[in-house]
């Protein structure tokens, strides 16, 4: 069994600056670290590999440096890993990233799984794993929160929609995003990373492609432009209330009551 | 008696919505009347004075994180320093390090924060860190404090490029390097520091966390041993820290860790598992693998499998390994608090003591043995390589609190006789001065009475502090 991982390196966190003229978030001194639902989906494969020792694929499109992502996915047990990077996949929107990403997996092997993460923590459209399923036309299940069970053949997932659950059985190959709650992942293991230091990691550029038309790539391919960035504006600011016992408790059953009186009116 | 000034409002009368001003970290609760937060030096001149006029003590506050109970107030007034958090300069050095000129109540947070806005990719820090993030720089310089990286970075008078402290003449003096270790751990009892020029250094280019998982104690303990018989090293890496975290502390930690942000999302510890060490190792890659290696070797011969040892590098996740090991003391602090509210009298009894010339093995027994024979729970923390734990006594009574403070004494006793320290990093304060009464020396008290009537004849600041 053949599994897929896509993991995306994203900024640690943003401390909201912005480039006035660009609107680009501006990075430099900040450190990156991979999309934490994409380390989730990382570890639902391994979770699965212990089940039908299955081999776990990694790719990440990104600059040279989007490498620590398949290092550290390297410690946490992943088998393989593909970096993604072409001048040409540069400023790729969401219908550029799936097409390279389907292209970069399709060029590689015939998964039975895709693992995506629920989103990313930087372009957060979260958009990415449905189009991936769309462009392969493969079975899309999102927010999967579950994993019931899984043979070599099929697997059977719960997925978190809207409001309700639902489960979902389907043939391989298939494509799934994870919710961040699915798996707690494991810390990357010493051995592991002492070995991953020199483990290969493979590039994917765009002569490895079946479509090697650039026109379907990065800014180019793209048919959204971002046009700025900027953080939301900050909520006012709210007294602090320091109420004792009994009164501090009347008052917070105050508000719940109001709340779910204020709720009820709407429904 | 208490002394408003209406005027300029200064000064606040101690009523309800300030008492968290009355406590520290070390749960040790206090009295005060007053209460000012000045904004700049010459505002704690003019609090000063009013206060000098009226003879009326004052203590002086950081954030509040001291352990024990150096900034809680006895009586008189708070000067609480919170609001004096503003960078006022700074300077980027030709070899590509820099200066930043702080007021003395910026947070570790906000420092950190700070350098990072204004040196950018030059990736510089300040060295001195106390894990407890709240931490303000005039506390960690009145406390000396350390934390885990100590024993590397070694003495924080290399990273203070100036020093300005209000003195209880409301003289405002720049202190000469020759008296920085005037001001430095002297707990505030010999003037406020109201501004800090800091000397920031670069970060290493990568640091590695690894944590060893042991099924027994002595396993972990003679892991210990033998590295510190011979650390390993290489030319471009170091151990930049080596940490013990005991079961008890484990268990208050997983049994918190849902509620606690930084750490929640860690996997949890396997039951089987004692206790750990947690090893820091900085520099560049190749040297850290190196000793990482060294380091894998050796634990594997005592019975820590390297399959079940974490590592991770890179800054976020180093921070949560960091606040894993932080959360040791948090979550004893936290007991402790709980305790607190079913008896006040009960505070913070935890060790901040050292000793170089025994084994680690022979000092955690001799700490397993005074639990037991007093019939204490405890946990223990603290830095490996150094033979400085920190074992916090968890009393269930107010009855085993006190059973706590004659088995603290007793071990201070032991390592009195034996070359150790009984106080290392976190000072004295109100706490250790009255659980080490009559053993602290005649000349260690001397100092700091010579101390006071150079700098505070009239005993305006900080009153209860270590004498
Ligand atoms: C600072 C900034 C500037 C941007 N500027 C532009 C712009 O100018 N024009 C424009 O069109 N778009 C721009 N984008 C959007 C950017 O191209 C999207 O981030 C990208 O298309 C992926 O979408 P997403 O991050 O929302 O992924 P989501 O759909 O939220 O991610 C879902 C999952 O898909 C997978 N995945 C997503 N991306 C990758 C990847 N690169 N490698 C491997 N797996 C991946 C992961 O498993 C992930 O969890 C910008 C984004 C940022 C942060
Ligand atoms: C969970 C936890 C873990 C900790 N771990 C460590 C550790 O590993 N190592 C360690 O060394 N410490 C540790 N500490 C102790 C603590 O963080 C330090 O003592 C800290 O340096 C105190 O700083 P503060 O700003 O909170 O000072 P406060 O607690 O407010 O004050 C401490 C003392 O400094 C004086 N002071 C404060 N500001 C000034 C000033 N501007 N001028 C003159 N005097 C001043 C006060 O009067 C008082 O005497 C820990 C604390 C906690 C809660």
């Amino acid at each position: 069994m053949k599994i897929a991982v896509f993991m995306k390196q994203v900024p640690a966190y943003s401390e909201g600056n912005m480039d006035e003229k660009t609107g680009v978030i501006i990075r430099a001194g900040l450190p990156s670290i991979a999309n934490v639902y994409d380390v989730v989906a990382l570890e639902t494969a391994l979770r699965i590999k212990e089940i039908t020792n299955a081999e776990i694929t990694v790719f990440t499109m990104g600059p040279d440096k989007a490498e620590d992502v398949i290092r550290e996915a390297y410690s946490m047990g992943a088998d393989k890993g593909y970096l993604i990077c072409d001048k040409a996949f540069a400023g790729s929107d969401v219908l550029a990233t799936s097409y390279t990403l389907s292209q970069a997996v399709s060029s590689v092997d015939n998964f039975d799984i895709i693992l995506c993460g629920k989103q990313t923590t930087d372009g957060d459209t979260a958009q990415v794993s449905g189009a991936v399923a769309e462009w392969l036309g493969i079975p899309h299940m999102n927010w999967v929160c579950e994993i019931i069970n899984v043979t070599e053949n099929e697997i059977n997932v719960k997925c978190q929609l809207d409001g309700r659950l639902s489960v979902i059985q389907t043939a391989y190959p298939c494509i799934l995003s994870v919710e961040k709650s699915i798996f707690t992942p494991r810390m990357p293991s010493l051995k592991l990373k002492m070995s991953s230091r020199k483990k290969e990691i493979s590039k994917i550029t765009l002569d490895d492609l079946n479509d090697k038309n650039e026109n379907n790539y990065g800014l180019k391919g793209s048919a959204t432009k971002v046009r700025k960035i900027f953080p939301p504006e900050r909520t006012a600011k709210r007294d602090i209330v320091i109420k004792n016992g009994k009164d501090g408790a009347d008052y917070i059953l105050e508000i719940f009551k109001n709340t779910f009186n204020s709720k009820e009116e709407n429904i | 008696m208490v002394y408003v000034s209406q005027k300029n409002e200064l000064i606040f009368p101690i009523s309800e919505k300030y008492e968290e001003y009355l406590i520290d970290e070390s749960k040790f609760m206090g009295n005060a009347e007053s209460i000012s937060f000045p904004k700049n030096e010459d505002e704690i001149i003019s609090i000063l004075k009013i206060m000098k006029e009226k003879n009326i003590p004052i203590t002086i506050q950081g954030g509040k994180t001291g352990i024990v109970g150096s900034a809680v107030p006895l009586e008189g007034h708070i000067m609480n320093l919170s609001y004096m958090n503003n960078v006022k300069e700074y300077e980027i050095l030709e070899d590509g390090t820099g200066t930043i000129t702080v007021e003395s109540g910026i947070n570790l947070i906000d420092l950190k924060k700070e350098i990072l806005r204004i040196f950018k990719e030059k990736a510089l820090f300040w060295p001195p860190e106390p894990t407890e993030t709240s931490a303000t720089v005039g506390g960690i310089i009145a406390t000396d404090a350390k934390g885990i990286n100590a024993f590397v970075y070694e003495n924080i008078q290399k990273y203070i490029k100036e020093l300005r402290v209000v003195r209880a003449s409301g003289i405002i003096e720049v202190v000469s390097k020759e008296d920085f270790n005037k001001v430095i751990g002297k707990e505030g009892i010999t003037g406020v520091i109201s501004q800090i020029t800091l000397k920031l250094i670069k970060k290493p280019s990568e640091i590695w966390g690894i944590s060893f998982f042991f099924e027994n104690e002595e396993d972990a303990s003679n892991f210990i041993d033998a590295v510190r018989n011979d650390v390993p090293k290489s030319e471009t890496a170091f151990i930049g820290a080596f940490e013990y975290i005991d079961k008890t502390s484990l268990n208050l930690i997983e049994g918190r860790k849902p509620t606690m942000a930084k750490i929640k999302e860690l996997p949890d510890i396997d039951e089987n598992f004692e206790c750990m060490c947690y090893i820091e190792i900085h520099g560049e890659d190749e040297g850290i693998e190196e000793i990482a290696g060294n380091l894998m070797e050796t634990a594997a011969m005592y019975n820590s499998d390297p399959d079940t040892a974490w590592a991770v590098s890179g800054e976020t996740e180093i921070e949560k390994t960091r606040a894993f090991r932080h959360a040791a003391p948090e979550t004893a602090n936290l007991f402790i608090e709980e305790k607190r509210r079913e008896d006040k009298r009960i505070t913070k009894l935890g060790t901040d003591m050292s000793i170089p010339n025994i084994s680690f093995l022979d000092m955690i027994k001799k700490y397993r043995d005074g639990l037991s024979k007093y019939g204490l729970n405890g946990c223990i923390f603290g830095h490996g390589l150094e033979n400085h734990l920190h074992v916090n006594i968890l009393p269930n009574s107010y009855d085993e609190y006190l059973k706590g403070i004659e088995l603290i004494r007793e071990w201070a006793k032991y390592y009195l006789e034996n070359n150790g320290q009984i106080v290392c990093e976190h000072g004295i304060g109100k706490l250790k001065k009255k659980i080490f009464e009559g053993m602290l020396s005649e000349e260690f008290i001397n100092n700091y009475k010579i101390l006071k009537k150079e700098f505070d004849v009239d005993m305006i600041w900080n009153r209860g502090n270590i004498l």
